[in-house]
């Protein structure tokens, strides 16, 4: 399974990311920061494919994916 | 656990002794940003097949939004330089170090107004650089003007009464100058926009790559809208219909190989060499 | 020559000063040049043409002056040295990109063969852009200008300019006057060991690495890194701190950046500007000229003083930027009276008067336009003045 990593430091909650994701596994998180930005956040993760394309249109660099180990070495045993 | 940064930001200098440098000075949404991060994808490509060594890369941008790319934020050699010279100043680059891969970033202002000449000219001695070309129909920085690629009608802050001038069509222009490799796509084309900056690395002689993209802010529309909108107005060239129904033709319009001015220069330079040497002195 | 794969060789030549010119740049190191026709300085362009090429160079013919100043810039930065030559109209245009060049420290060298103004005005000889060469670009900062007096000069000089751009990390002007880029003369070039020719400081060559370059720091003088060499650098010309950075912008990061850029130049009048000075001892008038007028100039000083028993010296400014105010004050005595002939209503007066207000009585301008001043009309114009 994929996480998303927000830099909330960087992030400008444009929601160009909430719209590009082809899967809809980013959803906003409806609050305003400090910045007066809507940030988004993870939404169903698991409909996650990791094709980063959140990574690619994000203009400011600010969102990138993780595959989470623990998820994987699961899937592994499951085997 | 990987890195959980943004795979890009290694091509970025964050932060500096006297600090940091991100954000971004860009609006919530703009399309720049976007612009740089499909680039930097492409660049990595080039990177990790071995077909680019990183110090070799050069970018260089004149003056406006797109040219703030270049003005601290890259990992690169680089210059951020005078409005619409950027390709003159490639061009003497070039003439120094034929080696250098030069990518220019540039606006619709800044490559097809104050720098048009140097644009067609760059075009014409079909000069080794890619030049990304951000378009977003008017000019950011300075608050929302008019630019040779606004609609007709438009209302800007300089024709508030509605744009009486009809826009260029960049890609055409670059064509007819002499460009060896000429494509439109838009922010909204991601993959597509980085194939084709690999491409135009690729291409030895002048690569024109055209960006559409969303400035919200001048605009006064939500970034999202503006990046669906990009989507909806834009077409392939070879769909016919979409293209009598008015939408604006993405995709590649030209690709040849044809000598670039180093080559052809190299040859007198190569020739002279050879020849029997003559005294100087009278 | 044109033909020759070789630089020039020592010994003695007989040239034209545009060809001079190209030679001593070619000479200096010169491997780029770009430029666009003007009257009366397209012989350089047309010499490099020629000649540049076959040295392993490249030249181009751009699309507008302003597209040949910016060629410089990026040539520089991509480790070259980088030349134009025009002439006043296009000096005018280039003006942005000199004001560019001050900023981001980068050396390369302008000729300005000087014609009459304003306008096209004429396409004979002037030096009118004397003042341009100071002020000419926008916003602060200073600049280096010298002021070639023959074909030697043209050939000295231009090695010069090509020195002190490197030394200091500025743009040099060579202000050239349509007399001295056409006349043909005889040029003595020296064995070529005897040259001095200087390079830019590389962070390499103090051992900087790039992970700790500042692109704007490390002395008075940052040292240059070039293009293609991993080092990162980039060129800025918005007010920035040392490393480069243009956010955090505070007043005193301003004034820093821009104040030491000044600085660099004028701190170090002592080592950049040159006067020649002749019979100042016991002098009670002065001629203080520059240019191919320095040359009719002494012959009426000589006239003066042997035929007419005046008591007049002569001082030929060759750098007219940084303005040699100390060197001139250390020169001159009190005198009665300073007369500057200059190819201009006058231009050159002003700072000579400011320098030296209280080392004289009055200070005279003797003007002429569109052509040199003959030995007899500075000559007349002294004897009417000292009657």
């Amino acid at each position: 399974m994929y996480r998303l990593n927000l830099n909330t430091a960087y992030c400008k909650g444009c929601g160009i990311c909430i719209e590009a994701c082809p899967k809809n596994a980013i959803a906003s998180s409806g609050r305003i920061d400090g910045k007066g930005h809507v940030l988004p956040q993870e939404g169903d993760m698991k409909r996650c494919s990791g094709c980063r394309l959140c990574e690619l249109v994000c203009p400011d660099f600010a969102i990138a994916l993780t595959e989470d180990a623990s998820t994987k070495e699961e899937t592994d045993e499951d085997k | 656990m990987t890195d959980t940064a943004h795979p890009m930001l290694k091509y970025l200098k964050t932060t500096g002794p006297s600090g940091p440098r991100l954000p971004f000075i860009m609006c919530p949404g703009c399309g720049a940003g976007q612009v740089l991060n499909y680039t930097l994808h492409a660049v990595d490509q080039l990177l990790a097949e071995g077909e680019l060594q990183k110090k070799d890369v050069v970018f260089i941008s004149g003056v406006g939004c797109s040219s703030r790319l270049t003005s601290h934020y890259l990992q690169f050699d680089s210059g951020w330089t005078i409005h619409g010279r950027s390709l003159a100043i490639a061009t003497g680059a070039l003439l120094a170090n034929p080696n250098l891969k030069i990518i220019v970033f540039t606006g619709d202002g800044d490559a097809a107004a104050i720098g048009g000449n140097h644009f067609i000219h760059a075009c014409r001695r079909n000069l080794n650089v890619t030049i990304i070309c951000i378009n977003n129909g008017l000019y950011g920085m300075t608050g929302g003007q008019v630019a040779p690629t606004t609609a007709a009608g438009a209302a800007t802050t300089t024709t508030p009464h509605g744009n009486v001038e009809d826009p260029f069509d960049l890609c055409r222009l670059a064509e007819t100058a002499g460009a060896a490799y000429v494509a439109r796509w838009s922010t909204a084309h991601p993959r597509q926009s980085v194939k084709a900056v690999v491409k135009g690395i690729r291409k030895n002689g002048a690569a024109f790559i055209e960006i559409l993209s969303q400035c919200p802010v001048h605009k006064k529309t939500d970034p999202v809208e503006m990046f669906k909108e990009l989507r909806q107005i834009t077409a392939r060239s070879t769909d016919a219909a979409a293209m009598a129904s008015g939408k604006i033709p993405v995709g590649e319009f030209c690709d040849i190989d044809k000598p670039d001015w180093i080559s052809r220069y190299q040859r007198i330079i190569d020739q002279l060499r050879r020849q029997e040497d003559h005294s100087c002195t009278v | 020559m044109l033909k020759s794969k070789k630089l020039i060789q020592p010994g003695t030549h007989y040239l034209q000063g545009a060809e001079a010119c190209a030679e001593g740049a070619m000479l200096a190191g010169c491997r780029v040049y770009a430029g666009y026709p003007i009257t009366p300085a397209t012989e350089i362009m047309e010499h490099f043409a020629n000649r540049l090429p076959a040295l392993g160079g490249r030249t181009i013919q751009m699309e507008d002056e302003i597209a040949s100043a910016s060629v410089l810039l990026g040539a520089s930065w991509a480790g070259a040295k980088a030349m134009t030559a025009t002439s006043s109209p296009g000096f005018s245009l280039m003006q942005e990109v000199i004001s560019f060049s001050i900023m981001t420290e980068t050396p390369m060298v302008v000729v300005d063969v000087q014609r009459p103004g304003p306008g096209q005005g004429y396409i004979t000889t002037s030096q009118e852009d004397v003042m341009q060469a100071r002020w000419g670009h926008h916003g602060e900062g200073s600049i280096i200008a010298l002021a070639p007096a023959s074909v030697q000069d043209m050939f000295d000089f231009t090695i010069r300019a090509f020195n002190l751009s490197e030394r200091w990390r500025t743009p040099v002007l060579v202000m050239a006057e349509e007399t001295v880029a056409h006349m043909r003369e005889r040029l003595v070039i020296p064995p070529l060991e005897a040259i001095e020719i200087v390079d830019r400081r590389q962070p390499q060559d103090a051992g900087i690495l790039p992970r700790d370059y500042l692109p704007y720091g490390h002395g008075q003088v940052p040292p240059m890194a070039i293009w293609g060499q991993g080092y990162d650098i980039n060129h800025v010309s918005l007010v920035h701190h040392e490393d480069g950075r243009v956010s955090g912008y505070n007043a005193q990061t301003h004034f820093n950046n821009v104040d030491r850029i000044r600085r660099k130049i004028e701190d170090n009048v002592a080592a950049i500007a040159d006067v020649e000075a002749r019979y100042i001892e016991g002098c009670r008038h002065l001629v203080i000229c520059y240019g191919s007028v320095s040359r009719t100039a002494v012959e009426a000083v000589l006239e003066a003083r042997r035929i007419h028993g005046v008591a007049i010296g002569f001082i030929r400014l060759r750098t007219l930027w940084p303005f040699p105010e100390a060197k001139l004050r250390d020169l001159v005595p009190g005198v009665e009276t300073i007369f500057v002939p200059e190819m201009n209503l006058g231009m050159m007066k002003h700072p000579i008067t400011e320098a030296l207000r209280d080392r004289c009585r009055k200070v005279v301008a003797i003007p002429s336009l569109g052509c040199l001043h003959t030995p007899d009309q500075i000559l007349a114009r002294i004897r009417e003045e000292i009657q």
